[in-house]
């Protein structure tokens, strides 16, 4: 197999010279904290402080947009909705796995502020970090995945019962500002593939993320208006009324088909280079679960 | 480059086109006749399903950083009149969302909730566009405006000659 290998990647040296054609949309500034909306839609000091959101703004179909559909998040929306019942049994699913503790030791394996963090206070807020034991940068819910493999369960990342106990995980740092660092280091590797990501012009439309949330902002497509890319992460994994608990990973996916092309599976490093992107731009914003969004 | 080391290449580095269990890997199955599939999560479920989606996305390069497979580039069309469009099939086409899907993004007589990406299309005919020009605008318009967000149509191969004809004497048909 080996072999097979190295004969293919002989033969195909010469293709890396040649690049395939995409177009790029031209790249705008992106700045790695939730404010740097202020310079793509300004549309943050409308949903900056998610206890006081201008309601007028909810009740006009056309201004509503401006809120970044923040008025749907927890607290702030009380309402009962299947993502609190995902809550529950993502409470129930930890204490089982972690009936040894290791479970939980697992997950928190990770250095916040310099020093070795044993409590799931701010977990939430510091991914996707560096792991040490994968070798590389990874989301909660890969990391979740793998640490429930130790307990001997499966956890598949995006299944509803990973984003069950992700978003038990993320209820811990409820109002915690998102702070990830992406000034250096592996961080910034996938920020800038993330970024890079997020211009790409792809697909059977021929169409960027940014098409859409940089370059559309406030238009609508039929009756859904395209908001601002910043912010989002918060209220991850989120109630769909028509898919169910979506992690920030399975939303790429069924935005991928909806754009026009084929979904990578959840935790492909492409996804997770882009997870970083999106994370950065929530860095100051607070966690927010159990939310839904249509 | 040949397409088949393309399609090989692919499998390699953004995972296999044989389907599940690769990471990373581009969720697809060749033995549905979509070959595309779409994630469903079950409730209280520690699996994730994956289901065949409607569409058959097996051709475009996907997300994934190293994607070799190529976008088409930009194309001049080789329009040829008279037009011979059916304005009937061709707002069919416009209504249609997964073929012109003009609709999605332009507001179209008829439709209650029309996008406003672009221009409103319900008066289009005063626009005075020449058929060529209108045809070109949809078969692909990077030819004249680079940065556009309109997908062409054409040059990706979603609306065949005869499709964009009927679009053409769809809108011009429009007062
Ligand atoms: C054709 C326009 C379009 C394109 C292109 C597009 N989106 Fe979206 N996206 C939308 C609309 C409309 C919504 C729903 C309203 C909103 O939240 O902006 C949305 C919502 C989202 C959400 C959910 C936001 C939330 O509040 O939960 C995420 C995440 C997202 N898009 C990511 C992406 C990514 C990543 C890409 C590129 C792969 C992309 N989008 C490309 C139109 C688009
Ligand atoms: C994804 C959104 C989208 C779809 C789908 C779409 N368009 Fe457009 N269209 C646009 C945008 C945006 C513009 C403005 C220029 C640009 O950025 O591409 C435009 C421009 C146009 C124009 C030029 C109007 C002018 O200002 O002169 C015409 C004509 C047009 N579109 C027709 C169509 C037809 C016909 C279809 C269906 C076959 C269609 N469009 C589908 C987004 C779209």
């Amino acid at each position: 197999m080996r072999n097979l290998i190295v004969v293919l990647g002989l033969m195909l040296a010469p293709a890396w010279a040649d690049e395939p054609y995409k177009e790029y949309t031209s790249a705008e500034h992106f700045e790695p904290h939730v404010s740097g909306d202020l310079q793509l839609t300004g549309t943050y000091r409308y949903w900056k402080d998610p206890a006081k959101l201008d309601l007028r703004l909810a009740g006009h179909p056309d201004d509503s947009w401006k809120l970044n559909w923040k008025h749907m998040d927890y607290p702030f929306n009380k309402e009962m909705h299947a993502g609190h019942l995902a809550l529950d049994r993502g409470l129930t699913l930890f204490k089982k796995l972690n009936r040894s503790g290791t479970f939980k030791n697992c997950l928190v394996m990770y250095r916040l502020n310099g020093k070795y963090e044993t409590s799931l206070r701010g977990l939430r807020t510091a991914f996707p970090a560096y792991r040490t034991d994968l070798g590389r940068v990874a989301g909660l819910e890969e990391v979740i995945e793998h640490c429930a493999a130790l307990e001997g369960e499966v956890l598949q990342n995006g299944s509803h019962d990973n984003s069950a106990v992700s978003l038990y995980v993320a209820s811990q740092s409820l109002g915690m500002p998102i702070q990830i660092d992406v000034s250096s280091g592996p961080l910034r590797e996938a920020w800038k593939r993330g970024e890079r990501l997020y211009h790409q012009k792809i697909g059977r439309n021929n169409m960027s993320c940014a098409s859409c949330h940089v370059e559309r902002v406030g238009q609508s497509l039929r009756a859904t208006v395209v908001t601002s890319p910043y912010g989002d992460v918060a209220h991850y994994p989120v109630y769909r009324d028509r898919f169910g608990i979506t992690s920030l990973h399975i939303r790429f996916a069924q935005c991928s088909l909806e754009l026009g092309f084929n979904a990578l599976k959840p935790g492909s490093p492409a996804y997770t280079d882009m997870e970083v992107f999106m994370t950065a731009l929530t860095n100051g914003y607070p966690v927010s679960v159990p939310s839904e969004r249509p | 480059m040949h397409t088949i080391w393309r399609v090989i290449l692919v499998a390699f580095l953004c995972g296999s086109p044989l389907g599940y269990g690769y990471t990373p890997g581009e969720m697809m199955d060749p033995k549905i006749p979509t070959k595309t599939l779409m994630p469903k999560i079950k409730v209280d479920s520690g699996l994730l399903e994956w289901v065949p989606y409607s569409v058959d996305l097996s051709p475009w390069p996907t997300l994934c950083v190293d994607d070799p497979r190529p976008m088409p580039r930009p194309k001049k069309a080789q329009y040829v009149g008279p037009l011979r469009g059916d304005a009937v099939r061709g707002k069919a086409i416009a209504m249609d969302t997964q073929r012109g899907n003009c609709v999605t993004c332009h507001a179209i007589p008829g439709e209650e909730w029309p996008g406003t990406f672009g221009r409103d299309l319900r008066h289009y005919k005063q626009m005075r566009m020449s058929d060529a020009d209108l045809y070109q605008q949809i078969y692909d318009v990077r030819t004249s405006a680079p940065r556009a967000v309109m997908p062409p149509f054409g040059a990706l191969g979603i609306l065949s000659d005869q499709d964009i004809r009927d679009v053409v004497a769809y809108l011009q048909s429009l007062e």
